[in-house]
């Protein structure tokens, strides 16, 4: 490895100053900074509008965490005797032949239907993330099954007024530019505005 | 003041921190990690976990430093899960300020190769020449974002420096 004369790194830390360094250790270290100046660009982008949506969020209580934990899935790793595991198998069997004969979802009466549509061609994956997901991902996912870069989703949502974004690929936070409806995010961007009345009977 | 703001119960006021402290953050994320989207998803949980755990830290004075050690952490994990601390130069930090002319190209090619230079460096090495010379951060404010004694920081940024010089001298 170079090694670079302990002047320079006096210098550098700022212990001495540029005037006792020969013209040849000047160069090493206009070398340096340079290569720091050129580092110090800015990247061009900005995660506030992403990080406030969370702060914003309120925190659940317990309860509302226990009650998130029993929505959400996870995967359940139960030991049994394998003398049971045969029994155990036809009641779960039981269970879901049960639970598959029930009814369809009825829509409630505070409830309505959203259609998100977006044009994202190239798109490997979109989905919408807004105030009705706590602005967390993974909830409302898009389809183009036609692969025609027309990407859409229809959901019941509760009625009223909600703020949503687009996130195409994982990671690019888009607007929706057919909402016709928009609200500012306090940071420059604008939220998507979507209102969800209830279906008329 | 701001701090003591969010504690009360201002959320909003944590904006201003985003504001004042987001450019380095990303700057150094990106530099870290080589892709300003994995920069973005590591600054941006970085700053939510902040906000969440505002309380631990204990000295509003020292706040940088402690977003840097944040920041800094989602980096490493980041940077353990792909199993390397090799930089890809596959997705560079675009610049801020794009343009045609051939001073913009000169300094752009500048900037490829000191990147290229930082890439090669071990993580620590790298991270402890950003957080002196690129973030401007004190040996003690280090110190404060890494967890490490100042002499190893010392030697670390001592050992960076010989070999950015080193490629920097062999490219040229």
């Amino acid at each position: 490895m170079m090694r670079v004369d302990p002047l320079v790194h006096r210098v550098l830390d700022g212990e001495l100053p540029p005037e006792v360094l020969t013209p040849a250790q000047r160069v090493e270290l206009e070398r340096l900074e340079r290569a720091a100046t050129l580092l110090a660009q800015v990247p061009a982008r900005s995660v506030a509008h992403r990080v406030m949506a969370e702060v914003r969020r309120p925190v659940p209580s317990l309860g509302q965490r226990f009650a998130r934990w029993f929505a959400e899935r996870h995967t359940i790793t139960i030991t049994i005797r394998p003398a049971w595991s045969l029994a155990v198998a036809a009641v779960l069997a039981a269970i879901a032949l049960f639970l598959g004969r029930g009814p369809a979802p009825v829509l409630g009466s505070e409830e309505g239907i959203a259609q998100f549509v977006g044009r994202f061609p190239g798109a490997n994956s979109v989905e919408v993330v807004g105030s009705f997901t706590d602005w967390r991902p993974g909830a409302v996912v898009l389809r183009d099954d036609d692969h025609d870069g027309i990407w859409r989703a229809v959901v019941v949502l509760p009625v009223g007024q909600h703020e949503y974004m687009f996130v195409v690929d994982g990671e690019r936070w888009v607007t929706d530019p057919l909402a016709g409806r928009y609200v500012d995010d306090g940071f420059g961007r604008q939220n998507a505005l979507l209102i969800v009345r209830p279906v008329p009977r | 003041m701001i701090v003591a703001r969010i504690l009360q119960g201002d959320p909003e006021a944590f904006g201003l921190i985003i504001r004042r402290y987001e450019a380095g953050l990303l700057r150094y994320a990106t530099r870290m990690l080589g892709s300003s989207d994995a920069a973005a998803d590591a600054v941006a949980e970085a700053l939510v976990r902040a906000y969440r755990h505002l309380a631990a830290c204990r000295d509003p004075e020292r706040l940088k430093s402690w977003l840097y050690r944040i920041v800094g952490n989602r980096c490493r994990s980041h940077l353990a899960r792909r199993s390397s601390s090799d930089v890809s130069l596959d997705d560079a930090p675009p610049l801020a300020d794009p343009g045609d002319h051939e001073a913009d190209t000169e300094r752009a090619d500048q900037l490829a190769r000191v990147e290229r230079a930082l890439g090669t460096l071990s993580s620590e090495k790298r991270e402890a020449f950003l957080l002196k010379h690129v973030e401007g951060l004190s040996y003690e404010e280090m110190a404060a974002a890494t967890g490490e004694r100042i002499p190893t920081l010392k030697m670390r940024v001592h050992r960076a420096r010989a070999a950015l010089l080193a490629i920097l001298k062999e490219e040229s």
